[in-house]
């Protein structure tokens, strides 16, 4: 345990004095950050229902002057842009994302009752938001035609029982049901805003270039002999290994936290909306960990079979870049032809961004990451193996 | 019984023909300072490598104190390499790096500090402790090579060139050093191609070239063979040299 403390503390040491390692492990994804979300802000909100005004198909089944009167109160939100529609077709509109919601008014029991259709690429926020209008505008309207009534009993009967005249129980129903066009939680079709696509993409980027300065120093170790000499100290021999590992790992989870950080607070410095974080705090941290472990197992097996930092920094650079190009990170993925979005599938980058995306964007749970972070955490497993038995032969 | 005994040892690396050791015996007594001698390529480091458990031998024997060497971590509380090398972390000072190497060792609290403090009054390293290793000098980086092999206090110190491309002080001290340690009874196994610093420190000697062991023997003997030998003038002068030059420049360290 003296021994692995050590490891960790030199490993510290050692990164806080690399300035180039901490600019490529911080500074540069939180520059991609900023700049990549930025630039593709306009772009992005073409695709996700963030303007000003947000398209919503309206059905209306009542004839009653209760949906009339929730219509002229919705009408009042500017922000959102009405057409009527009868069309049977509405709901595939919907689905094909040509409008960011379908209204669709009905009485039930003597009750108006909202149902909403949600597209796919509509932003959870929006989603929220227009969902609490039209429930408030149906409360609205509730409550008005409640008070009209206590006011013409009262005048009619002083006596008269209040309770009797109240339907309790549809007072309290909730006015407003929500479905989704798209199975929930499992399509790839929900689209991220700028921000939501770039802070996961560049944090996977990130984490996996701690490749770079985890290589330069096992190498170094390498070529000035300080491998053969912990060779014969009276350690594990896995134990340069591991004692890497450990504090790479921390670095990860600082990564993580920072980027975070960024996508919540200082992206909407920039203008930029704010990250959702999604509900799942448990599910992150999972991710977090999975990708963590990937990504050092992918850069624990470079160090240990490239002979120079030039080759680590080829091998791991470039391949880096390839999975990254693959993955979704610089292209996002739905914007890719279909074929180069099952190719995709291949690079743990995509795993790594689709966990993060589920917890972000569609409100997953542990539940839902489980086959990301398994593949991710299979894949580490198996590098850091290998790099653990190839490392014997290589000192 | 000697400290080091090695019956019949071979290696031969993964993918080379020829082996890097060919049958290599020898006895190294508890206590002595045993120089080992042979040009580049002659088998000297796969050899330290063999004896410090970094490489098992294919074939042979190879005991530490009488004991096989089989279980190596209780080989590495008994022995310690010095590497040719500047084997440490160049970005950290000297404290640190002694520091990083004492918890490998598992030392912890006074214990720690007790050794510590061996190793930097053995390598004079008292002034320097705050330095990064890179922004030392040469010499106090040998110095620094060498006090990280102090540290677990071991048996059997192996030095492989532990002088090289470095000023006449730090050679000198150095040099005095390793005999002072082998004075309070740490047996030495010490690799140079300076005939004249295994003349002045070490009491036995074998030559290796080609994976065989070509002699074995103490220093008198061998000095006793080679007085038949022709020696010309400049080389007879070399030591002598040495010697003038340290008298005039003094054996103080300068770092």
């Amino acid at each position: 345990m003296i021994a692995l403390l050590a490891t960790i503390k030199k490993e510290l040491l050692l990164l806080l004095r690399d300035v180039h390692g901490l600019a490529l492990l911080f500074l540069m994804p939180v520059a991609f950050i900023v700049i990549m979300s930025l630039a593709l802000q306009n772009q992005f909100a073409k695709n996700t229902d963030n303007s000003n005004t947000i398209a919503v198909l309206l059905d209306n089944h009542s004839n009653n002057d209760t949906a009339a009167s929730v219509i002229t109160l919705l009408q009042q939100r500017k922000m959102f842009n009405w057409q009527n529609t009868d069309s049977t077709s509405a709901a595939e509109t919907i689905r094909q994302d040509k409008a960011a919601f379908l209204l669709t008014l009905k009485e039930s029991n003597g009750e108006l009752h909202a149902d909403i259709l949600v597209a796919p690429a509509t932003n959870p926020q929006i989603e929220a938001i227009f969902t609490a209008t039209v429930g408030e505008a149906i409360s609205k309207q509730r409550i008005e035609a409640l008070l009209r009534s206590i006011k013409m009993k009262q005048t009619l009967d002083s006596n008269f029982s209040l309770d009797s005249g109240i339907d309790e129980e549809a007072l309290n129903s909730n006015p407003v049901t929500v479905s989704y066009s798209y199975q929930k939680n499992k399509t790839a079709s929900v689209q991220p805003s700028s921000v939501q696509q770039s802070v996961p993409a560049w944090l996977v980027f990130a984490m996996f270039f701690s490749v770079v300065p985890l290589a330069n120093t096992l190498i170094s170790e390498r070529q000035q002999g300080t491998l053969r000499r912990l060779r014969t100290l009276p350690i594990s021999p896995s134990l340069p290994i591991i004692g890497k590992l450990i504090p790479y790992f921390l670095i990860n989870q600082i990564q993580v936290l920072l980027m975070l950080l960024v996508g919540v607070y200082l992206m909407p410095v920039f203008g930029a909306e704010s990250l959702t974080l999604g509900n799942s705090i448990a599910a992150l941290a999972l991710m977090s960990v999975a990708l963590s472990i990937a990504a050092l197992g992918y850069g624990i097996l470079i160090a240990v079979v490239a002979r120079t930092t030039d080759q680590a920094a080829t091998l791991g650079g470039v391949g880096n870049i390839l999975l990254a190009a693959l993955g979704g990170v610089m292209v996002p993925r739905f914007v890719m032809p279909e074929t180069m979005q099952h190719i995709a599938g291949f690079s743990p980058m995509a795993w790594g961004m689709d966990g993060f995306l589920d917890v972000f964007l569609r409100n997953g749970n542990v539940i839902d990451v489980l086959p990301e972070a398994g593949l991710l955490f299979a894949l580490g497993a198996i590098a850091i193996t290998l790099a653990l038995v190839l490392s014997r032969r290589k000192i | 019984m000697p400290a080091i005994a090695v019956h019949n040892a071979c290696f031969t690396y993964p993918g080379e023909d020829k082996p890097a050791l060919d049958g290599v015996s020898l006895s190294i007594a508890t206590g002595s300072c045993f120089g080992l001698l042979g040009p580049n390529g002659a088998g000297k480091s796969t050899l330290l490598s063999l004896l410090t458990g970094i490489l098992m031998p294919q074939q042979g024997e190879i005991l530490i104190n009488g004991k096989p060497l089989t279980n190596t971590r209780t080989l590495h509380n008994t022995i310690s390499l010095v590497p040719q090398d500047y084997a440490f972390y160049p970005t950290l000072t000297a404290s640190e790096n002694l520091n990083c190497f004492a918890g490998l060792y598992g030392l912890h609290g006074a214990h720690k500090k007790e050794r510590i403090d061996f190793a930097v009054q053995v390598c004079g390293l008292n002034e320097l402790l705050d330095k990064r290793a890179a922004a030392c000098s040469g010499g106090v980086r040998r110095r620094l090579n060498l006090a990280l092999g102090l540290l677990n206090r071991p048996e059997i110190l192996f030095l492989d060139e532990p002088t090289v491309g470095i000023d006449a002080q730090s050679r000198h001290f150095i040099l005095e050093s390793i005999q002072r340690l082998q004075k309070e009874g740490m047996t030495i196994i010490y690799t140079s191609h300076y005939m004249e610093e295994i003349q002045s420190i070490c009491d036995t000697l074998a030559i290796i070239d080609h994976g065989k062991m070509l002699l074995q023997d103490t220093l008198a003997n061998v000095l006793a063979r080679a007085a038949d030998m022709p020696i010309p003038p400049a080389q007879q002068n070399a030591k002598r040299l040495e010697d003038f030059y340290l008298s005039l420049t003094h054996h103080a360290l300068r770092d």
